[in-house]
């Protein structure tokens, strides 16, 4: 832990260098979430509802998504695909399996997208403005189990960049194919799932666990029953399932390293 | 005669050039299959989640300023076919010529820049036109049934909003990456410009679905016709709406394209006076 200290406090002096431009990416990074939910909110409003949600019940889901995710993409940015894929061309990841240290924390240290702290902050904004003004969320017995949602989803999350970081190892090249699991899946969890067809809902509820993670929790904060009349128990599945989908991604890591063979340079 | 001779072979082998560059980056580009089936598949699958909001928006009516469910589902398939086209997601192929210096030497070529780097980017266009724009049209035409044009000319005058898109794109993206000879932050800068393009240019969102004000203040900016144009015509306008569209297109087309000369003309300058 004090090694990861160390490593992620020179990530930040290294980033402190270039203030300009660091400023530039946050400030960059926080438009792409103002763009996207502006747009959204501003065609809302010439409609009624969408799948009989309103818009700050919506905001709800799309806050705790772009919060938890942008958190998660923040500190796993050394096991994403494309900077993982340079660990493994550059031979870093050959440096670092020799230096008496774990490896895992070096990878976690090498990394961190500091610019993301502007979808983490409007993530926040967007969630808190729900909570606000969705009064069913103000109970205590909820809100003690929302930490436990939001580290869910950011297992959930870390697991599927664990598994994008592994299959580099095989393919050396960085992998677009999980930006349908990550971006894809973060897409998904921004608005109720009822929108979506029936089978794309029941692949990402039971192959895919991504309607657990935050769309049942929020059934249950926002006090709305469930369309698909799933078992009242549904809400309370998206911490196991963050750890399971975490536990098998560090096993599939595991595997991973035993057959990974340097490029050689 | 020798003189309107000279002339003619100017243009000819000019033009020559300008197919020889565009054909070499269609087949550097044609390379990549895999990631050409992996990025496929991840654009209908986002093209699916973008056209259910839409639709569960419009639920409950029958049509929304003039657009029903097909109208929208034929505009989530323009646009995730044309995403990479018009490259919403950004390019910086030219600034990175700037910071690597090896603009020098391309400068030393007896082509204009612009006309070197269009040629590029018809080429890439093309390329995605061909593997993404239409895969993506055809399997969204067999499995959503969306809208074709219904006549020949309208498909024509589909196509030449699209040609005419693709140089305002290109224009535009060539000025943004020439702030590179100024700043050494403009990959930071590029990228806001970049980020107002997906917002404007409708590929968010459909323009005519934002509030009014929005959509008069849009207008009055080259972005619309980027996209949002070729999404008009293509779901069909009347014949009046098409004449003044493209009307625009050539007008944004020629306004970039001899801004972007001036400025280069600019940058030059002061790339020999920091050179010098």
């Amino acid at each position: 832990m004090m090694l990861y200290r160390h490593l992620l406090l020179a990530q930040l002096r290294g980033a402190m260098q270039y203030r300009v431009s660091f400023v530039l990416d946050v400030l960059s990074t926080s438009l792409i979430t103002i763009t996207e939910f502006g747009a959204f909110a501003l065609v809302f409003s010439r409609f009624q509802g969408l799948g009989g949600w309103s818009l700050v019940q919506i905001m709800f889901l799309y806050g705790m998504v772009e919060f938890a995710f942008g958190l998660t993409d923040m500190l796993f940015d050394g096991f994403d695909s494309p900077t993982f894929a340079q660990h493994i061309r550059k031979g870093t990841l050959d440096q670092f399996l020799l230096r008496p240290a774990n490896l895992m924390i070096q990878i976690f240290g090498s990394s961190l997208s500091l610019r993301r702290i502007g979808r983490i902050v409007l993530g926040i904004g967007i969630f808190g403005y729900a909570v606000i003004h969705n009064p069913q969320v103000w109970q205590l017995e909820k809100l003690w189990y929302l930490p436990f949602v939001l580290i869910g989803m950011g297992l959930y999350f870390g697991g599927l960049f664990l598994v994008g970081a592994t299959i580099t190892i095989w393919t050396v090249d960085s992998t677009d194919a999980m930006n349908l699991f990550t971006y894809g899946g973060k897409e998904m969890m921004s608005y109720p799932m009822g929108i979506y067809s029936d089978w794309l809902r029941v692949l990402f509820t039971f192959l895919f666990p991504v309607a657990l993670l935050n769309y049942y929790p929020a059934l249950f904060f926002l006090g709305k029953p469930d369309p698909f009349g799933l078992p009242a128990w549904m809400p309370f599945l998206a911490p196991i399932a963050g750890f399971v989908m975490f536990l098998v991604a560090l096993k599939f890591w595991q595997f991973g390293l035993k057959h990974y063979q340097s490029t050689g340079n | 005669m020798a003189h309107s001779n000279s002339c003619v072979h100017l243009t000819y082998s000019s033009v020559r050039l300008f197919w020889e560059i565009t054909k070499r980056s269609l087949q550097r580009h044609l390379t990549y299959r895999t990631a050409t089936i992996t990025g496929l598949i991840t654009n209908l699958f986002f093209g699916l989640l973008r056209a259910s909001v839409l639709l569960a928006l419009l639920s409950g009516s029958s049509s929304a300023n003039g657009w029903n469910a097909q109208d929208i589902v034929t505009y989530v398939a323009l646009t995730q076919a044309l995403m990479v086209v018009v490259s919403v997601f950004g390019w910086s192929d030219l600034m990175n010529t700037v910071y690597r210096g090896e603009i020098a030497a391309e400068l030393l070529r007896p082509t204009s820049l612009f006309l070197f780097w269009l040629a590029q980017d018809i080429g890439r266009s093309l390329t995605a036109l061909v593997t993404r724009g239409i895969s993506i049209m055809l399997v969204c035409y067999f499995v959503f049934a969306i809208k074709v044009p219904s006549s020949f000319g309208q498909w024509l005058v589909v196509l030449l909003s699209l040609g005419l898109a693709m140089v305002i794109s290109f224009a535009f993206r060539f000025i943004v990456n020439l702030a590179a000879f100024w700043s050494p932050d403009a990959r930071g800068m590029a990228r806001f410009a970049f980020i107002a393009l997906g917002f404007a240019s409708g590929f968010l969102m459909p323009l005519r679905f934002f509030p009014d004000w929005l959509q008069h203040v849009l207008a009055l900016t080259p972005f619309p016709h980027m996209m949002n144009s070729i999404i008009e015509i293509y779901i069909g306008s009347s014949d009046a709406r098409v004449i003044e569209i493209l009307g625009l297109q050539v007008f944004w087309a020629v306004t970039l394209t001899g801004l972007a000369q001036l400025i280069l003309a600019r940058a030059t300058r002061r790339l020999v006076i920091l050179g010098g």
